[in-house]
């Protein structure tokens, strides 16, 4: 009696210690997953930092002025890391629609949006609110 | 007398799998642990360059009403504009609500923010303010306080030679400084005077200007002056299209 039963408990005990390692390699699986963030941050602070670059000497803000989207395009393209997909939309203080300046399409996986503040440096002052969406193109 | 042997390999077993869950859990978790800090410190790195771009548009700002109360715009511009961004800033939320408030500079220069000096030398046109940003978001808040100083300086000596029939000639070292630093011009127009009246130097009075690349000119020219000193206005634009004017007394060399 004792050695039918051995049988079954040896199957209980290696499902049971199946199961435990299983549900902590579950766990680590979890928290790995919520790491893919840091990919965003680099796009988003290379967004800002490529904005930052054109308006430290008022260049951003003059080629808005002179509505120049050729030049802000090439510029952005120059800045920005290669493979880098861009659309960045341009509202005055009031909030009205400028320009929109794209380099193509944009892909919704690992979309990070950036709103910046300009202003120019023309005596007739103007300021505007920008916002640039990014994502690395598709390969 | 039989001695029963009892097997432990089950719970042994059992044992060594737990072993090896929390060897993989902790490891895991202190991956997820020293990953988290450096997630932390690029936030704190996203957040820095945000407040590094708002200080820029407020220097760009000052920078543009200099630029318009030099040229004869009225030193309420400066305020008018700085006001503006704030409003604007309110209505933007990348790391949550900007709230920056400004005060201009009065003291013994400055009036309102604003400090005009063209019948001196050295000839200066400047704004001041001081600020303080405040953002508060959903997981931070921050403050910060800085100042903006936009200045542009403008240091001038000469003397002349006299020649005949009270033709002299004049030279000029001039100095065009960016906040101390120095800084290119755009243009500069040259005056003098004679019986109480500017006169504009042109090509007529042999008008040289050498540019030392590096902030540094010289100017020399050539007027019919009766007095005993030339009276000498430098009227100059930086590259940042800011006007500023410096006066000079010339006396033999």
């Amino acid at each position: 009696m004792k050695g039918e039963n051995e049988g079954q408990i040896r199957i209980i005990e290696a499902f049971l210690a199946s199961l435990i390692i299983f549900s902590s390699l579950i766990v680590s699986a979890n928290l790995t997953v919520t790491q893919n963030q840091p990919e965003n941050n680099y796009l988003e602070s290379n967004g800002l930092q490529a904005l930052i670059k054109l308006d430290s000497d008022g260049t951003l803000g003059r080629y808005i002025d002179e509505r120049n989207w050729t030049a802000i395009r090439d510029s952005l393209n120059l800045v920005l890391p290669a493979g880098t997909s861009f659309n960045l939309t341009i509202y005055n203080e009031k909030g009205q629609l400028i320009g929109v300046v794209s380099n193509g399409g944009l892909n919704s996986e690992n979309l990070v949006s950036i709103e910046y503040f300009c202003a120019s440096q023309s005596s007739i002052f103007h300021c505007y609110i920008l916002h640039l969406k990014l994502t690395v193109a598709a390969s | 007398m039989r001695i029963v042997k009892r097997k432990n390999s089950g719970q042994l077993l059992i044992v060594a799998a737990l072993a090896i869950a929390i060897l993989i859990s902790s490891t895991t978790a202190y991956v997820y642990e020293v990953s988290k800090g450096e997630r932390n410190s690029q936030k704190q790195c996203s957040l820095n360059n945000y407040i590094l771009a708002i200080k820029q548009t407020t220097r760009n700002t000052m920078i543009s009403s200099l630029k318009n109360i030099s040229n004869g715009g009225e030193n309420t511009v400066l305020f008018n504009n700085l006001n503006t961004i704030t409003e604007v800033l309110r209505n933007t939320y990348q790391f949550g609500t900007c709230n920056q408030n400004f005060t201009l500079l009065n003291n013994s220069n400055y009036n309102s923010g604003v400090w005009l000096s063209w019948n001196s030398n050295p000839g200066v046109s400047s704004t001041y303010a001081n600020f303080t940003l405040k953002i508060y978001g959903v997981n931070l808040n921050a403050e910060v306080n800085y100042q903006v100083n936009v200045t542009t300086n403008l240091l001038a000596e000469g003397f002349y030679t006299p020649l005949e029939n009270q033709e002299k000639f004049v030279n000029i070292t001039c100095e065009l400084y960016n906040e101390g630093e120095h800084a290119l011009a755009k243009n500069i127009t040259v005056y003098y005077e004679n019986l109480g009246s500017w006169i504009l130097v042109n090509n007529s009075n042999n008008l040289s200007i050498i540019n030392y690349d590096n902030g540094t000119y010289s100017i020399s020219f050539q007027a019919n002056v009766s007095s005993s000193t030339v009276p000498v206005s430098l009227h100059v634009y930086d590259l940042r299209e800011i006007f500023v004017q410096a006066n000079i007394t010339c006396n033999a060399s």
